[in-house]
Order: C-alpha cells, then structure tokens, then sequence
C-alpha cells in the first residue's frame, strides 16, 4: 500500500508529527474535511421536514449516509442504523431502551475484564437499578478472552456485551465463536458488540457476527468527533425506548399524550451532528476505496514489524499478545519502572503521540496489577519509520531514566 | 545534555523518595487519586500541639508527582498546621521549579490537593 499520509493535512501542518495514538482518535483526511466545509458552503439546512429544496438536498445527503453505513457494516436495512453522538451513547441507549425494559432481577450480562468504561458503567447502573447480576470473562495468560471460564446458570444469560478489538490489549476476539460457545450451552443471548477499535481496521459483518446491537463511532475511523453509531436488529428496535424524548422523534403530539416516530428517527432526538453524518459518509468512501482488505493487510504488516522491534529491546514489557494473529497493532508497554506519563512525556519531545494512563479501563488495569501502560496504536497512515522513531523514542526514555 | 524536566534532582526525588513509607500510629490517614491517570497516593501523619511532626507517603506514581510528595511532605514536616494551611499551588510549583504542562501541573499537585482536603489541614 502507497503512504497515505499525503492524503491527511496534519502531516503537512506538522511533518515531523509521529501519530500514534490512532485508538483514542484517528486523523482526518482532506476529502473529510472538505466534505464538511463543503456541505457548510453549499448545503447547510435543518434536516427532514423542509420544504425548501435546500434542506431537502440536507436530508438526502444524510439520509444518504445511512444507507452507506448499513452496507459497510452488511446490515439488512438502513432502518437498523441510529445516529448518536458517541459509542458510548450507543450502548447507554442499548441498556437504557432495551435492556432496562427487558431484563430483569437474576438475569446475567456476560461482559469481559477488556472493556472499555463505557461498556462497563452502564451494565453497573443497570445492575444498581434493576438488580441483573453481571460477570466478567477473564483473560488468558496470552491477553485472549478466556470465555469458556464462564461460570454460573447459562440460561439466566440474556446478554453478552463484547468488545471485538481490545482498546488496550490490540486482542481481537473470536465473536462467532464465543456467541456460538454461549448458544451452544442452552442460553438464548441477544449480543452487544462494542466495534468502536475494530471497524477502522477490519471488514466489519453483522451478520457474521449473528450480533443483535453493534456500536461504533465516527471519529476512530476517520470521521468526525460527536457522531456515533448503534446497529440493532429492526425487530428490537421497534421494541426499544428512546434515551431521550423531544424534538424530532414523534408521531403525534398534544397536551394528553405523544406517540413516537418509527424508527429509526425514535432514537435521533434533537438536530443531529449533519455535517459529522456527512463526514462520516465521506470516511467510509475512503476507507473503501483504499480498501478494507488492504488495510488489514497493510497494518497487520506493520504490527508484525512492531512486535519484532518491540521484542529487541530489553526492559520492555508489553502488555498483549506477542503474534500479529488475531491482533491488531495497539501496542501497550511499560519501559523497565518508569511511569506511562514519564514516558509519554519523553517520547512527546521528539514529536511522537502516543497515550498513557488507563485508556477507560481500569478493570482491566487492575486484573493486571498496574496502574496504567503507555499506549502506541496504528492505522492506515503509520509506516515502519514510525515504528522505528517510537523504538528510538524509547530508547531515549531509557537513557533518561537510567533504565 | 540534562533533561529540561527530569532534571537530577527530580529523577534523585524518583529513586530515592523522602519520607516513603506509613506511619503506623498515624493521627490522620488519607487516599486520594488523580482520575485522569489512574494514580494513587496514600498519606498518614502525626500532629502535636498544632504541628504537623511526621508526614509519610507511599502510592503509584510519576517521576513529576513522586517528586513533588517527596519535595512538598520534607517542606511541610515540622511546620505549624496554620502555616501549611496558607501555602499556595504556586508556591509548591516554585518549589520544584518546574515548567509544566496543565496535565503534567496535576500530576505535581497531587499530594498538595491531598492535604488541603485533609482535617485539619482544610481551609
């Protein structure tokens, strides 16, 4: 694959800049931004409900793109998509319009010690709220999800909520598999896929996946900021509640009573993110273009080049698994004793991005012993000389802390 | 060439900590962490007749907060609690002589937040 980094702005604002901190956001290419600017110039107008050609030209466009997710994802319709602003809306709307109205005192949510916060915290409060019991599949010596340690009453498990891509681990987990294992053994599961940390990566199938709820957002895959998705299966939705109630989403209304729209404008409450939508659209043509085939081809070249590099240096310990199957190049590590921050620190002066701390999970911090990592992640755009500035980096850190 | 940050004297503070440990008979006992980076700090100190008379720390940590409980519990330990009371954030910044990013600036006030939350040490 040819260095895209022409194709993103920031490398020509800052050439010298070392992205690596693709997991927590990735950069945004020229046909994003101008997809935004241009539907300020030339299109901007409230969606649905305008008469004016101008607002219908709105509508269109995001409508648009709707579709476009529905078949980037291999959903059956467009209708099974929803707008939000963030992965983490998406699942709250998950356990708030649906599982807060299905589940009940007893009944199980399978999560895993690798989820991000916002997988985690809303599953809690439901326990809190409505009394569902929640377990956490643990992690094999090897960072893969060790999910046939589940122990307890498979039928009282009405949801697996699964992150497809750890956040922190770079771990991609086996979905069909673990679905297959939990419906083998006699329990009728509906499923949650977090894919926030896959779908800029990998071919994403929902079908696949047998999924009932899949949740994503914008800005990982080179989209905007503030848009979110949440795939659910037609026949739940119709079932669900919305997270909010107001403008937009209704049928009728009078001073008695209100019925809500179909969906899936029952979930979008408010003006949504239009020109994040549009953007949103623009990414997904790009990554298609490129290809999503080439893309994992590409990175798992780089990630197998990393883990080599990663594994010459002494005094390093990474946190993951140490072959590029099954993994995508997230690479989490500690240099000898010195803290994520100092490290993070060091390696900013020489112009590399990358994260420390405890990326939003901190289960997973603690089931390994630590307080945080320092955290290196890849995308399209990285190149081996990347790599070797961060192991260079690294290097530096060491000579300063005398490691 | 000396790092403009990890100076020696705070990679001296990092290695070999002043007043690291717990004071088993403590008169007060205080955890504190900073949510933006998962760290910890646990405090315990000894008054007499209105002085702080023994302050020790132990907790997870960077070079910079590390440093700076190090720098900070060694300047308080032996004053009046009114004059501790008075210190101001920027006066713990002098101390280190620092010039820190506002994310890196929570790192070094860490252990002073910890105390000014602390009784009797609060305003």
């Amino acid at each position: 694959m040819k260095n895209l980094k022409k194709d993103f702005p920031i490398f020509k604002t800052y050439p010298e800049l070392v992205y690596l901190d693709n997991s927590a956001t990735s950069q945004k290419s020229q046909s994003v931004i101008e997809a935004v600017d241009t539907f300020y110039k030339n299109y901007n107008a409230n969606i649905h409900r305008g008469i004016y050609d101008l607002s219908q030209t709105a509508t269109d466009m995001f409508e648009n793109v709707r579709k476009k997710v529905a078949h980037f994802i291999n959903a059956d319709s467009e209708k099974e998509i929803v707008f939000t602003a963030s992965t983490t809306e998406s699942i709250n709307l998950v356990a708030t319009g649906w599982a807060k109205k299905f589940l009940k005192k007893g009944d199980v949510v399978v999560l895993s010690e690798m989820e991000h916060h916002s997988n985690i915290i809303p599953w809690q409060r439901l326990r809190d709220e409505i009394g569902i019991t929640l377990f956490f599949l643990p992690l094999t010596d090897d960072y893969r999800l060790d999910y046939q340690k589940f122990s307890g009453d498979f039928s009282k498990v009405k949801l697996l909520a699964l992150t497809h891509v750890s956040n922190v681990l770079g771990t991609i987990n086996p979905i069909e598999e673990i679905v297959a294992y939990f419906r083998e053994n006699g329990s009728g599961v509906k499923v949650l896929l977090d894919i926030a940390q896959s779908i800029p990566h990998l071919s994403i199938d929902v079908k696949k996946f047998t999924c009932d709820f899949a949740a994503f957002s914008s800005h990982k895959m080179l989209g905007p900021s503030g848009v979110g998705v949440l795939y659910a299966k037609k026949e739940i939705l119709e079932q669900m509640d919305p997270l909010l109630v107001g403008s937009h989403m209704i049928g009728r209304v009078t001073k008695e009573k209100v019925t809500y729209a179909d969906i899936p404008e029952r979930f979008e409450s408010g003006t949504r993110n239009i020109e994040g939508v549009i953007g949103l659209g623009t990414a997904i043509d790009y990554l298609q273009q490129t290809g999503m085939k080439e893309i994992e081809k590409y990175e798992k070249e780089v990630t197998e080049y990393a883990l080599e590099k990663f594994a010459s240096v002494g005094k390093i310990k990474l946190f993951g698994p140490k072959i590029s199957h099954n993994r995508i190049g997230v690479f989490s590590f500690a240099v000898g004793t010195v803290h994520a921050h100092d490290t993070a620190e060091i390696l900013n002066r020489f112009h590399i991005a990358v994260r420390s701390g405890h990326h939003c999970a901190q289960v997973l911090m603690e089931c390994l012993g630590i307080s945080g990592t320092t955290r290196a992640s890849i995308y399209l755009y990285n190149t081996k000389e990347d790599i070797d500035a961060l192991i260079k980096g690294i290097e530096e850190v060491k000579d300063t802390f005398k490691q | 060439m000396q790092d403009p940050l990890y100076r020696e004297i705070i990679l001296e503070h990092w290695n070999n900590p002043q007043n690291f440990g717990e004071i088993k008979d403590a008169d007060f006992v205080v955890d504190d962490n900073n949510p933006s980076c998962g760290d910890l700090i646990h405090l315990t100190g000894k008054i007499r007749d209105g002085k702080l008379i023994n302050i020790k720390f132990t907790g997870e940590g960077c070079a910079i907060s590390r440093a700076s409980a190090s720098v900070f519990t060694e300047k308080i330990k032996g004053m009046e609690i009114s004059d501790i009371k008075k210190i101001t954030p920027d006066e713990v910044l002098e101390e280190l002589g620092l010039q820190l990013t506002p994310a890196r600036m929570k790192c070094a006030l860490l252990v002073y937040q910890t105390i000014k939350a602390t009784k009797p040490f609060r305003e």
